[in-house]
C-alpha cells in the first residue's frame, strides 16, 4: 500500500523545549491508522505542523504526492486533508446546520445541493433533528459529532481527528467509533490521537507510538500491546503525570 | 404633562431608530474587525454635507439623494479599509486602529473645513419644517419618515446577516476568525464589505442628523460619544443590543430634556454608567470577550 501521508523528521521547538525531535509517521491510504503516546509527547505538535498550524523547524510532511510542508491551514484543507481539534471548533452562535453550511461555502455547487448534502451529513452523524439549534446549545459529544460532519462537507481525503472520543460518553463514542469505521470503508484515511485505548486498539489497524518528539515504534495493535517500549513509555508517563498537559 | 410625556417618547423612539441604524453599523465594524472606528462620527457628518451639497447644488430631495449618498459612502468606507485598517496587524492592532481611526477622523474634518467652512448648516426641505399633527402635538414629518427609512434598512441589514451567504461569512468571522479562514472564507473581504456597510449606514444618519440639528465639521465628536455610549450599552457587537439601546437611550434622553433640558446629555452618560454597573457586558453583550 502507499502512504498517503508522511511525515519525515519533523522538529519544532517552543523555546527551549524540544516538542518534536524527528517525529516520522506514515499514513497508508485506505487505512485508519492511530498515534498514540504519553502526555507532552508532541501528538497534537505534529497535529499542528502537518496541518499547517504550527511551523516545523525541520523535517517535511507529503501528502498524496506533494509536499505540504509549512503550508497554510486553509491550503491544507483545501487539499484534502480535513482535521479536527481536541477542544471542539465550531462557531457556537451559529445554528448547527449554518455551521455546515460555512463548511461548505468554498463549494461552487447548486444552493439545495449544498443545504441537502449538509443534512445527509447530519444525519449520518445522527444529529439531524438539532440542524436549528445554536451549535453552542449541543453537548459536548454532539459537538464532536458536529465537527465531524463539518469537516466531511469538505469532502476530505484524510481526516485528522484529535481526541475524537475525549470526554464523550460511552454510547457517543461507539457512535463515533461506528461512523469512522463506516467512512472507512468508503475509502477515507484516517489518523486518530486518543488516550482512550480501547478505542485506538479497537479501530486503527495500525498505530504509531510516539514519545520525547519521536516516533519509538509502528506497527498493528497486537504488537504495540506487547511492545516493551510502549509499557516503558507509558509507565513513565505515570512517574511524571504532574506535567502540563500539551 | 402626559401629553409632552407621550411627546417626548414617540420623539425618542423615532430619533432612536435613527440612531440604531448607524449604531449597527458601528457594532457591526467592532464585531468583525475588533475596531472601534472614531470616524464613524465624522462620517456621519459628511453624510450630512454629502446631502447638504446635492440638495443645495443640484437640488435633489434629501431622499432621493440617499440613491447616492448610501452607495458614495460604502465606497469611502471600502477604500478607508483598504488604505488605513487592512495593514494593522499583530497584537497592537485594537489600540492601533483607535488612533488610526482618529486620524482618518481628523482629515475628514479637516477636509470638509477647507470645503464647507466652520458656520452651522442644516438640511431643508418640505418635510424637515412641516408638521403631522397627533395627539395633540406637532411631529415634524423628517422624523417619521428617517424613522421608515431607518427600520427598513435595520431590517435590509438583519436579512443580509441572517439570510445570505455573506451574511453567514460575516457572523462566522465575528466569532472566530481563523476558523472561518480555514474554511475558505475570505475573511479580508468579508472586513472590507463590513466596513462598508458600516459606513455606507452613516449617509441615512448625516441625512436625519443634518435635517434634524445645525451642523458643522466639529459635529462628528459628539455623535461618537453618543454612539460609543450607545453600543457598549447594547453590548459590543451586540445587533439586538444597538437597537435597544438607542431606543432606550434617545428615548430616556428626551424624556429628560422635558424635566430639565441642561441634564439631559448628563443623564445619558449616568444611565450607561448604572447599566454597567449592574451589567457589565451592557444589555445583550456576551459573557466573555471572544472564544480563541
Amino acid at each position: 500500500m502507499t502512504a498517503v501521508l508522511r511525515t519525515e523528521g519533523i522538529k519544532k521547538a517552543y523555546g527551549g523545549v524540544q516538542a518534536l525531535n524527528g517525529a516520522g509517521i506514515s499514513v497508508d491510504e485506505g487505512t485508519i491508522a492511530g498515534l498514540i503516546g504519553p502526555n507532552g509527547s508532541g501528538k497534537t505538535t505534529l497535529f499542528n505542523v502537518i496541518t499547517g498550524y504550527d511551523r516545523a523547524d525541520e523535517g517535511q510532511v507529503h501528502f498524496a504526492g506533494q509536499v505540504i510542508t509549512n503550508a497554510a491551514p486553509d491550503k491544507v484543507f483545501a487539499a484534502g486533508l480535513g482535521r479536527t481539534f481536541q477542544l471542539t471548533r465550531i462557531f457556537p452562535r451559529l445554528t448547527v446546520l449554518e455551521n455546515m453550511l460555512v463548511a461548505a461555502q468554498h463549494k461552487r455547487d447548486q444552493r439545495h445541493t449544498v443545504r441537502r448534502r449538509a443534512m445527509e451529513l447530519l444525519e449520518f452523524v445522527g444529529i439531524d433533528r438539532h440542524a436549528g439549534l445554536l451549535a453552542g446549545s449541543l453537548s459536548y459529544g454532539q459537538r464532536k459529532l458536529l465537527e465531524l460532519a463539518y469537516v466531511l462537507v469538505a469532502d476530505p481525503a484524510v481526516i485528522l481527528l484529535d481526541e475524537p472520543a475525549g470526554g464523550v460518553n460511552p454510547t457517543l463514542i461507539n457512535l463515533i467509533a461506528d461512523r469512522i469505521r463506516e467512512l472507512n470503508s468508503q475509502g477515507k484515511t484516517f489518523l486518530i490521537v486518543e488516550h482512550n485505548m480501547e478505542f485506538v486498539m479497537g479501530l486503527c489497524s495500525t498505530i504509531t507510538v510516539l514519545e520525547s518528539g519521536a516516533a519509538v515504534v509502528s506497527g498493528p495493535p497486537e504488537m504495540i500491546r506487547s511492545d516493551k517500549r510502549v509499557l516503558d513509555a507509558y509507565l513513565g508517563a505515570d512517574l511524571e503525570e504532574e506535567e502540563p498537559d500539551e | 404633562m402626559a401629553r409632552e410625556l407621550i411627546h417626548a417618547i414617540v420623539d425618542g423612539i423615532l430619533t432612536g431608530g435613527v440612531y440604531a441604524l448607524m449604531a449597527v453599523g458601528l457594532t457591526l465594524i467592532f464585531g468583525v474587525l475588533d475596531i472601534i472606528n472614531i470616524a464613524q462620527g465624522v462620517l456621519v457628518i459628511l453624510g450630512a454635507y454629502l446631502s447638504y451639497s446635492l440638495s443645495t447644488r443640484a437640488h435633489i430631495d434629501l431622499f432621493t439623494g440617499l440613491l447616492i449618498t448610501i452607495p458614495v459612502m460604502f465606497i469611502i468606507g471600502v477604500v478607508i479599509h483598504w488604505a488605513f485598517i487592512r495593514r494593522l496587524r499583530g497584537t497592537e492592532r485594537t489600540s492601533m486602529t483607535l488612533l488610526v481611526t482618529y486620524a482618518v477622523a481628523l482629515i475628514i474634518e479637516g477636509v470638509l473645513y477647507k470645503v464647507y467652512g466652520a458656520d452651522d448648516v442644516q438640511l431643508q426641505a418640505s418635510y424637515t419644517t412641516s408638521s403631522v399633527h397627533i395627539f395633540g402635538f406637532y411631529l415634524p414629518w423628517i422624523f417619521i419618515y428617517g424613522f421608515i427609512v431607518a427600520v427598513c434598512l435595520v431590517v435590509a441589514l438583519y436579512l443580509l446577516l441572517y439570510r445570505t451567504r455573506l451574511g453567514r461569512s460575516v457572523r462566522a468571522t465575528m466569532q472566530d476568525e481563523n476558523a472561518a479562514r480555514l474554511v475558505g472564507i475570505e475573511v479580508n473581504r468579508v472586513a472590507a464589505l463590513t466596513f462598508g456597510i458600516g459606513v455606507a449606514v452613516t449617509a441615512v444618519g448625516g441625512m436625519f442628523f443634518g435635517a434634524t440639528n445645525a451642523f458643522n465639521p466639529n459635529s462628528g465628536y459628539d455623535l461618537i460619544s453618543r454612539l460609543l455610549a450607545i453600543i457598549i450599552l447594547g453590548g459590543l457587537g451586540s445587533i439586538g443590543g444597538a437597537l435597544a439601546a438607542s431606543v432606550f437611550m434617545l428615548t430616556l434622553e428626551s424624556v429628560v430634556t422635558i424635566w430639565q433640558p441642561t441634564w439631559a446629555i448628563a443623564v445619558f452618560y449616568a444611565a450607561l454608567v448604572l447599566v454597567l454597573l449592574i451589567r457589565p457586558t451592557g444589555f445583550l453583550g456576551r459573557k466573555a470577550v471572544r472564544a480563541q
